[in-house]
């Protein structure tokens, strides 16, 4: 007899048991997930502007043709179009779109929206340092088809071009809205076709997304909405993970081990923490246009004197791939072998030879040393990067005095070309492309090219690399791009290394997947709390 | 022999102020010999970062391999420069513009004072805050921001005392004896008001050195790689859990030196009030 109750109640915990599982993971309705930007964006044109807040703060909101598939991240997927074609040459992209898609004003969405969208991302007088970076190279006309199919022609077949559409930053938006306002900048223009629509902006304090009810993918969202507080500040963001005001930290700037530690201590069990790269090189701009890095001999002081090891291991608390331009571990063998980087000029431990020579070159041109200005936006850990650098320029007779810009004010200093030195600025990959770095830092007409260097032989081999279709001979361009820039050590754009860290999840926060750039997966359409 | 005696009177009656006066002796010693006290220079990052304290860096280093007991011994030096530069000028100016508009009386004392009025009526860190944005951040943009705090009230404060000093008899005497006004200001009504302005010399120099404190807490005093109390701070908070020595230092250092620094504006201002004088011993 009671070996028949234990069966009984081994057969029920056993039925019991994924009865449970089940109920655990099926997704559910309602709740409002907390979040957070580092900052305050100001500006909410995410055609025109490129901080990673304007990113988020209204990433739910918009849509794309394309987008990386929130179930898997390292796939391509539609969002707006249902599918695509190429034609057989490669060089014609026709997109269909969804049909039966509703603006968030209730207005229909059709092509002529992503005509107007992409016609004014691609319009050279429109300053887009993101997705018009990224497309004017490639793209040489967008057609509306019909009401429910546009072309897009391409200057040369481009591999990356289906990832570079996918960008969180090449988001539709509204034909009508664009004609009523001009631009996206207004909370009031934010009107999508994304899962959320923008509710509320209060200035340096909060964003507010609410549910699409009439969202194009039937059952989804599954959250009532999404609050971002805008925390500024590493101490102000820890706080708030350990008090558990926020669910998600997945975005820039990456927790150091320190910080991760703290939280995992005070939030215990509730919180999964976990260490990613998030697609980020970390560098250093020498403006080229203005004295004294308009000399190349100053530029290779620099390049020869940052130690790029010291760097990561203070400031990044040791989780980063130091002088990298591409890391091995997000782009594979298009990246030289880190053991032949360790050995480049600037990276070469020890830094004695460097520095002797940084210091001749000074000498050289400033033989008493040069004061200058070292900017630097105080976000992030930015401020103890910029003493780092500062203390290094030392050794070689650069005596820099540090001015600091809150955010956006940084943003718009550096994109006038208004600074000297900036010591140091995270810049996030758009897509994983191992093209990216230099479509976003270093061609001429790069988004982020705040050195303002042009450089003929970079320029041809980016070029060359990004419209080769064969896999080696993609590789042996990038390598020779990597060699050039390295050794020649006269870019304006140092690459310290790559950014890795940690972050952390609520373990009630289920149906999101970490993606592989910091701009995606925010849309959260999948997202859904557990109680 | 007679000023040890002088001395000893003073810290026999005024034991508090003799504390203060040590206190503010060895601050004003760590500042001028900073370079020979400091172990390590204040900028220097060889270290590694968050060594807990030891033998070889007493008070630990930082976020960034910076050697702390360094940082807070430069940092009295940026703390008193800040503190002394801005309150003697600041109380000299203030006490010059009291006792002139004082003397002078009539419409330009009133509009004067409006000024003035207008001056204290905004909130002194928003005040400090709002000049520090416009200039931008470096020392001396500090303590040009203290100096528009101090003028005011050091203003409003010597001309109370001259307006009434300026009716003393031997003012009237001097003008009937020909002097001229310049002559009465300086010879006259301004050694009257010496008193008053040593007592807000001694008493302001903690509040400008608790406002220099609290502008770079904020980020926005001193650059934030001076070795500034208040910056230090601001620094120390991103690991208070894991490295309490980044803020208990600089945070003992700023209370110190605003304890000893008022305890010694104290002694002198009870020296310097008749009515307390007495009460004393």
């Amino acid at each position: 007899m009671k070996t028949r109750v234990r069966l009984i109640a081994l057969l029920c915990a056993a039925l019991a048991v994924p009865a449970a599982v089940t109920a655990q993971d099926r997704p559910r309705y309602g709740g409002v997930l907390n979040w957070f930007d580092y900052g305050d964006p100001g500006r909410l044109d995410v055609h025109a502007e490129s901080p990673l807040v304007v990113q988020q703060a209204t990433a739910g909101v918009y849509s794309g043709l394309l987008h990386w598939d929130p179930d898997d991240p390292s796939k391509i997927a539609g969002d707006l179009a249902e599918r695509w074609t190429v034609s057989p040459d490669g060089k014609t992209y026709t997109f269909h779109l969804r049909k039966n898609v509703k603006w968030h004003d209730g207005q229909s969405f059709s092509s002529a929206d992503v005509k107007a969208s992409f016609d004014r991302l691609l319009n050279p007088e429109f300053k887009s340092p993101k997705c018009g970076a990224a497309l004017k190279p490639l793209v040489a006309s967008v057609e509306a088809v019909d009401a429910s199919t546009v072309q897009f022609t391409l200057k040369a077949p481009v591999s990356y071009f289906p990832g570079a559409i996918a960008s969180a930053w090449c988001r539709v938006a509204a034909k009508h809205i664009l004609e009523k306002y001009g631009d996206l900048n207004r909370p009031e223009a934010q009107v999508g076709t994304g899962p959320f629509k923008f509710k509320k902006y209060d200035r340096g304090s909060v964003i507010e997304w609410e549910k699409t009810k009439d969202y194009f993918i039937p059952g989804l969202p599954y959250l009532d909405g999404v609050k971002q507080y805008i925390l500024v500040g590493g101490p102000t963001q820890v706080a708030a993970a350990k008090a558990g005001r926020i669910m998600l930290w997945d975005a820039w700037p990456p927790m150091r081990k320190t910080q991760a530690d703290e939280v995992k201590t005070a939030r215990g069990d509730e919180v999964d923490i976990y260490r990613w790269p998030i697609n980020t090189i970390f560098l250093l701009y020498m403006n080229s246009k203005r004295a004294p890095f308009d000399n190349p001999d100053m530029r290779r002081a620099v390049f020869l004197a940052i130690d790029r090891q010291e760097l990561i291991t203070k400031a990044l608390e040791g989780a980063g791939v130091p002088c990298a331009i591409l890391d091995p571990k997000l782009v594979g063998e298009f990246a030289l072998p880190l053991e032949e980087v360790a050995k480049t000029p600037g990276c070469r431990q020890a830094k004695d030879t460097d520095l002797a020579e940084a210091e001749k070159l000074v000498k050289k041109h400033h033989p008493n040393g040069i004061d200058i200005e070292i900017a630097v936006r105080q976000v992030g850990n930015y401020v103890d990067r910029a003493q780092l650098v500062i203390a290094q320029l030392r050794k070689i007779g650069i005596r820099g005095t540090l001015k600091t810009h809150e955010s956006a004010a940084g943003y718009a200093s550096f994109g006038k070309g208004d600074f000297q030195m900036i010591a140091t600025q995270d810049r996030a990959m758009d897509g994983i492309d191992p093209g990216d770095v230099f479509h976003v830092v270093y061609h001429t007409n790069a988004g982020s090219n705040y050195a303002q260097l042009s450089d003929p032989k970079a320029d041809d081999l980016i070029d060359r690399a990004a419209k080769e279709t064969n896999k080696n001979k993609r590789t042996q361009l990038y390598h020779e791009l990597q060699r050039y820039i390295l050794t020649s050590g006269t870019t304006g754009a140092v690459p310290v290394g790559w950014v890795e860290g940690f972050f952390f999840r609520d373990k009630k926060v289920r149906g999101y997947k970490p993606a592989l750039t910091t701009y995606d997966g925010n849309t959260f359409m999948k997202t859904w709390l557990a109680p | 022999m007679d000023e040890a005696g002088a001395l000893a009177r003073f810290a026999q009656r005024q034991p508090l102020g003799t504390a203060g006066a040590v206190i503010v002796v060895v601050l004003v010693g760590v500042a001028v010999f900073a370079p020979q006290l400091a172990p390590h220079g204040p900028k220097e990052t060889g270290f590694a970062p968050y060594l807990p304290p030891s033998a070889q860096f007493p008070m630990g280093t930082d976020q960034i391999g910076r050697d702390v007991l360094s940082r807070v011994v430069w940092g009295a030096r940026l703390s008193l420069y800040v503190g002394l530069t801005s309150v003697l000028i600041g109380v000299t100016l203030g006490a010059l513009w009291g006792v002139v508009t004082a003397y002078v009386g009539g419409a330009p004392d009133s509009g004067s004072q409006r000024v003035v009025d207008s001056l204290m009526a905004l909130p002194p860190i928003i005040l400090a805050l709002a000049l520090m944005a416009a200039l931008g951040q470096s020392v001396n943009n500090v303590v040009l921001a203290l100096l528009l705090l101090l003028v005011p009230t050091a203003a409003r404060t010597v001309r109370s005392v001259a307006l009434s000093v300026k009716e003393f008899p031997f003012v009237e005497a001097a003008l009937a004896a020909g002097c001229s006004h310049t002559r009465v200001i300086v010879r006259h009504i301004l050694p009257n008001c010496l008193a008053t302005y040593i007592v807000l010399v001694t008493t302001n120099v903690s509040y400008a050195i608790v406002v220099e404190a609290s502008l770079s807490f904020i980020g926005a005093g001193a650059p934030p790689d001076e070795p500034s109390w208040g910056g230090m701070l601001t620094a120390g908070t991103q690991a208070i859990e894991n490295a309490p020595w980044l803020v208990l230092f600089p945070g003992v250092a700023i209370s110190l030196a605003v304890f000893g620094l008022n305890l010694l504006g104290d002694a002198i201002r009870d020296l310097a009030d008749p009515r307390l004088r007495g009460g004393l011993g």
